[in-house]
């Protein structure tokens, strides 16, 4: 049977506790005393998921006005970004425009500035949906997220946190704190392309490239996919087969290996065929833009 | 030469909305008032057997069962003389026939108690049957009857195979004209149920009064047959329901029936004793309310060689979901919609509406014009190129102009054509999109390939006609001057949200010469306004606007006899009036003898003053024609041959309306129509699971309509109005609302089929059906 009467999107249809901590510290308390308690930031998906009762934490531990997890900072050879920076911080940094373009190009092709304003990296992140722009440059630049307890950090890379559809290691008594991203390494050219259903949708597949040409020979080229498999991946498998091929030949070789390297499903936003033959279609698309801008580091901002 | 019909003024609501400050029914707050919660039937076809309202009960909220209701079948669309009306709904129910149905509902003093009462009712249902989804399955023998018997008019009918209403025509002999065409096509096309997608969910606010009569606020189309439908199904007189008109956040049709939260606001009420509101959440409005009708087509159509076009066959099944709303009258306009586009010598036609266990369907802006057009625009293109004639000539020799029987809606609503914009539209059109070099879809190659495709339509202007017919339309209007020479303005006519009543405003203003500024449209209610049907058929400007223009002409008259007296003139006859930029008002004045002058202003004081009485005038109108306004697109699109991604490139949107009253808010109908448009021809569509459950039952965030960013951009889009002059509309008036979407998605098929060879006889054409067509061609 449906719980058709259970969902009421006017008001969340269950109480819960609200918690706004004023220090990282105190919302650690609240997560280890409190049972059921769940982090809310921008809300833009625990708030939808809770009208529909897909979720009905008993608490809600609120970080989004915490200071510890506001900011962007360059750090040597990383970028660290706060949690709670909200997706139009992130488009309006001039750190993550020059040093992270890849992160950049993603992060400003998401939603409408209005949800922009409130949604967050951390709970983009958080959030664990195989569609969440922000995973596959994240992990094509091996970022790593730091997870804090009360017992402490723990530095994990991005690749081990998904787990699943909306599934992450991410323990009920941890937050996310910041997540470390290497600069954008120099040299490298880099493309986010993805299909959606309108503009302000999230995506049918998208697909991010991070790569370097030497001597006409493509060297290193990371690349991760989004909403193709039950979380964004790394398609191994494709790197491996391109590395140090020509652009013809990894044109030709990347979306045949590429296939190997998801596991696309049917559902409301698409089909797992189309997924299949538009990821190869887009893997090109970000290829060929990779490569030029590879050759053009007039493209790079230097910030 | 007008002072004010084709100018642009501001909205008289343009700075309240802008700013928030309108008050739509979900506003309404009123003292001791609770709040309603519907319980929806979880299953999509099934019987319950009882309903524990005690838990729900005891948390201290009023509680609605099927037995608390008046046990009378009815159907919440009024708009058809009764004898057409089929009626098979109940208030709630004890066999819910769709996932949705309401069964019961509770009201409580604040929003989360009514939802927890929600959740304490006990429902325990008696039998659980497999829904049926599909229309040829309902139709097959064996198949379980959805309704077995419901009243049509005030007969009870048996219903067989689950036919809801069935319609046959002919005119000419197809056999003989099939014999006689060198090219005769055949296509099959199916339209998916679709969302309205109107900006303001559901709702109402039911209160009663001490005099023992309710007040009712609703989104609705028509205030009028709401108060009516509500006397009859609660047997309250019609003079104890008073329905207020609250400004709509749009309707696409969705509003013409009277919405069944209405009527269970008005239940919760009676029951309380309490004001009570219910407004739906999205959800529920786009899951459980309303969804479009679901169209079979199939057309046969042919030609003779010297392009004249000779038989038109069309069989239309349309599931229309678990109850009727316009089950049987939509089955004559889509007959209609076929009849009136060409010239067809010979016409047979057979349309079933079927019923299925799903969401009941009801009209969505052009009441199956686009829907048939798309299908007959195909037919006449594909027919066009066999022939080897261009598709632009093909149909100017072909379509019904001026001088010839027209189908308003239906076959009991006919009358003849008198004006005609389309070759102007055609030649104008494409020239500016560059029709001549649009090229063969076999000789484009690459990635990106661009076409360019035409639509030609219409719709009706309202459904009015010389004989009665089958349709009620008829619409009024008072008119009244103040102490000061403002004038009031009091219609039951809803605006949607076009910008209709402003429309009106000009309409009297010219008729007055005083400015628009001057004329104040009131938020009237059913007490004190004359009837009028309902907004929909494209029927505001031209039926409620001349209303407005009869209504002012007669003040016009008792103004120029007060003058007279004034003036000393002889007789009125003898006076002349126009708008006077400096005084901003309408000056009256002896012709010949221009120092004889008064405002109109000064006419109404004195009229005051000296006890001569009002200026007023009440009128009902009824038109006895429903003029085409014709529209013709022209579109560019893109495709991505590797994604199967459409892109609108480029829009000339052309249309007939007549005297265009307000040039900004018809260009805006424009773009409007096209974004539908669109969105149907590529986007949207509600799909069903197993359990009947639509596949986007979640919410908006998965049934998408095209944003800004998805549109052409402004600068790509043109507006050409055809200079056409209708005699029996208010100042050469048309419709224009539903023509201008009517012809959109055949325009974009067109065009995708110019760029990449292949047609499409299912929408919505999506990037996967796109790409999975152009693999499968190779």
């Amino acid at each position: 049977m449906l719980s058709v009467n259970r969902i009421n999107t006017y008001r969340i249809p269950f109480t819960f506790e609200y918690y706004r901590p004023r220090t990282l510290r105190e919302a650690l308390e609240i997560l280890r005393s409190v049972e059921g308690a769940k982090v809310v930031a921008g809300g833009t998906d625990l708030v939808v998921d809770m009208k529909f009762r897909r979720v009905e934490p008993k608490a809600l531990v609120d970080v989004s006005k915490l200071e510890e997890l506001r900011y962007v900072r360059l750090v040597e050879d990383y970028v660290e970004i706060g949690s709670a920076v909200t997706l139009q911080e992130l488009v309006e940094s001039e750190v993550v425009r020059a040093r992270l373009p890849l992160l950049w190009e993603a992060v400003n092709s998401m939603a409408s500035w209005q949800v922009r304003n409130i949604a967050t990296i951390g709970g983009n992140i958080c959030n664990a949906s195989p569609a969440a722009d922000t995973a596959p440059p994240l992990l094509a630049y091996g970022a790593k997220l730091l997870l804090t307890s009360l017992d402490g950090v723990r530095e994990v890379g991005i690749g081990e946190f998904f787990v699943g559809p909306k599934r992450s290691i991410i323990r009920p008594d941890e937050v996310l704190q910041a997540i470390r991203v290497p600069v954008h390494p120099a040299g490298y050219g880099w493309s986010f392309r993805k299909v959606s259903r309108t503009s302000f949708d999230i995506a049918k597949i998208s697909v991010a490239v991070l790569l370097k040409v030497d001597g006409g020979r493509i060297r290193d080229p990371r690349i991760a996919l989004g909403a193709v498999a039950p979380t964004p991946v790394r398609a191994r498998s494709t790197e491996r087969a391109i590395e140090s091929l020509s652009l013809e030949e990894a044109l030709e070789v990347g979306p045949r290996f590429v296939e190997g390297d998801i596991a696309p499903i049917d559902d409301v936003r698409s089909t797992a065929w189309y997924r299949r033959e538009v990821a190869k279609v887009l893997l090109r698309d970000s290829l060929r833009t990779a490569y030029e801008r590879s050759l053009n580091p007039g493209w790079v901002h230097e910030g | 030469m007008y002072d004010f019909i084709g100018k642009t003024f501001p909205r008289h609501d343009g700075v309240a909305k802008a700013t928030g400050l309108v008050e739509f029914t979900f506003d309404i707050e009123i003292p001791d008032m609770l709040y309603g919660r519907i319980f929806k039937s979880p299953y999509a076809f099934a019987k319950v057997r009882r309903i524990d309202t005690s838990l729900a009960e005891s948390l201290g909220a009023v509680v609605l069962t099927p037995d608390s209701v008046p046990d009378r079948l009815f159907n919440p669309r009024l708009v058809s003389i009764e004898e057409d009306t089929f009626k098979d709904w109940r208030v709630l129910t004890y066999t819910p026939r769709y996932l949705g149905e309401p069964i019961a509902a509770v009201a409580a003093p604040s929003e989360d108690l009514a939802q927890r009462a929600l959740e304490a009712l006990k429902v325990e249902f008696e039998e659980v049957y497999e829904p049926i989804l599909d229309p040829f399955k309902a139709m097959a023998p064996g198949a379980r009857p959805i309704h077995e018997r419901i009243v049509r008019g005030r007969t009870w009918v048996e219903v067989r195979n689950n036919v809801a209403a069935e319609l046959r025509y002919s005119e000419g002999d197809v056999e003989l004209e099939e014999r006689r065409s060198d090219v005769v096509i055949e296509r099959r096309f199916h339209v998916p149920r679709r969302y309205h997608v109107q900006l303001e969910p559901k709702g109402a606010v039911c209160k009663p009064e001490p005099d023992g009569s309710i007040t009712v606020w609703t989104t609705t189309q028509t205030i009028h047959n709401t108060k009516i439908l509500i006397s009859q199904v609660y047997g309250i007189p019609m003079s104890r329901v008073n329905v207020k008109k609250v400004p709509i956040g749009g309707g696409f049709g969705s509003s013409i029936h009277t919405n069944l939260v209405t009527l269970i606001a008005v239940g919760l009420c009676l029951k309380s004793g309490r004001p009570v509101k219910l407004v739906l959440t999205r959800e529920e409005d786009m899951v459980h309310d309303h969804v479009s009708f679901e169209f079979y087509m199939r057309i046969r159509a042919g030609a003779t060689k010297d392009g004249t076009i000779t038989f038109g066959e069309f069989e239309n099944i349309l599931d229309i979901g678990a109850h009727q709303v316009q089950a049987y009258p939509l089955l004559g306009t889509a007959l209609g919609w076929f009849v009136s586009l060409y010239r067809w010598r010979a016409v047979r036609y057979y349309g079933r509406s079927v019923y299925t266990n799903k969401v009941p369907s009801c009209a969505i802006r052009g009441y199956g014009a686009p829907e048939v057009t798309w299908a007959v625009e195909t037919v006449v293109d594909e027919m066009a190129e066999e022939l080897g004639i261009d598709p632009l000539e093909f149909r100017l020799r072909n379509y019904r102009g001026r001088g010839e029987i027209f189908w308003g809606q239906g076959p009991t609503v006919k009358s003849v054509i008198r004006s005609d914009g389309v070759p102007e539209l055609i030649a104008r059109g494409s020239e500016l999109i560059g029709w001549r070099n649009r090229g063969d879809p076999r000789s484009k190659t690459g990635r990106y390939r661009r076409g360019i495709g035409v639509g030609r339509g219409f719709h009706t202007s309202g459904a009015g006609g010389p004989l009665s017919g089958a349709i009620i339309d008829y619409s009024g209007a008072i008119v009244k001057v103040n102490e000061d020479g403002t004038v009031d303005y009091i219609t039951a006519l809803q605006d949607h949200g076009g910008g209709t009543l402003d429309a009106h405003a000009k309409i009297i203003a010219e008729e007055l010469k005083i400015p628009p500024s001057k004329v104040r449209i009131v938020w009237s209610d059913t007490a004190t306004t004359v009837y009028d049907v309902c907004t929909h058929a494209s029927r505001g400007v031209y039926v409620g606007g001349e209303a407005a223009r009869r209504a002012a002409a007669e003040v016009r008259r008792k103004v120029l006899e007060y003058a007279a007296r004034i003036l000393d003139a002889v007789n009125p006859e003898a006076l002349r009036v126009e708008y006077d930029r400096e005084l901003d008002d309408a000056v009256i004045y002896v012709e010949g003898a221009p120092d004889r002058r008064v405002t109109l202003s000064e006419v109404a004081r004195i009229a005051w003053q000296r006890n001569w009485g009002s200026i007023s005038a009440s009128v009902s109108y009824r038109a006895t024609a429903a003029p085409p306004s014709f529209t013709v697109y022209f579109v560019e699109v893109e495709v991505d041959t590797e994604t199967g991604i459409v892109r609108p490139v480029r829009v000339v949107a052309g249309a007939d309306a007549g005297t265009v009253i307000n040039p900004e808010l018809a260009a805006g109908q424009l773009h409007g129509g096209f974004a539908m448009g669109w969105s149907w021809a590529v986007g949207d569509e509600v799909s069903y699971t197993e359990d009947g459950v639509p596949a986007h039952r979640l919410s908006v965030a998965d049934y998408k309509i095209p944003t800004a960013l998805d549109l052409p951009k402004p600068e790509e889009f043109v507006v050409l109005f055809a200079s056409t002059y209708e005699p029996t509309g208010p100042f050469g008036a048309k419709g224009l609302g539903e023509a201008a979407s009517n012809p959109v998605i055949a325009a974009v098929a067109n065009a995708i089929y110019n760029a990449i060879g292949i047609r499409f006889y299912e929408i919505p054409i999506t990037p996967e059906r796109v790409l999975e067509a152009l693999r499968e061609r190779g």
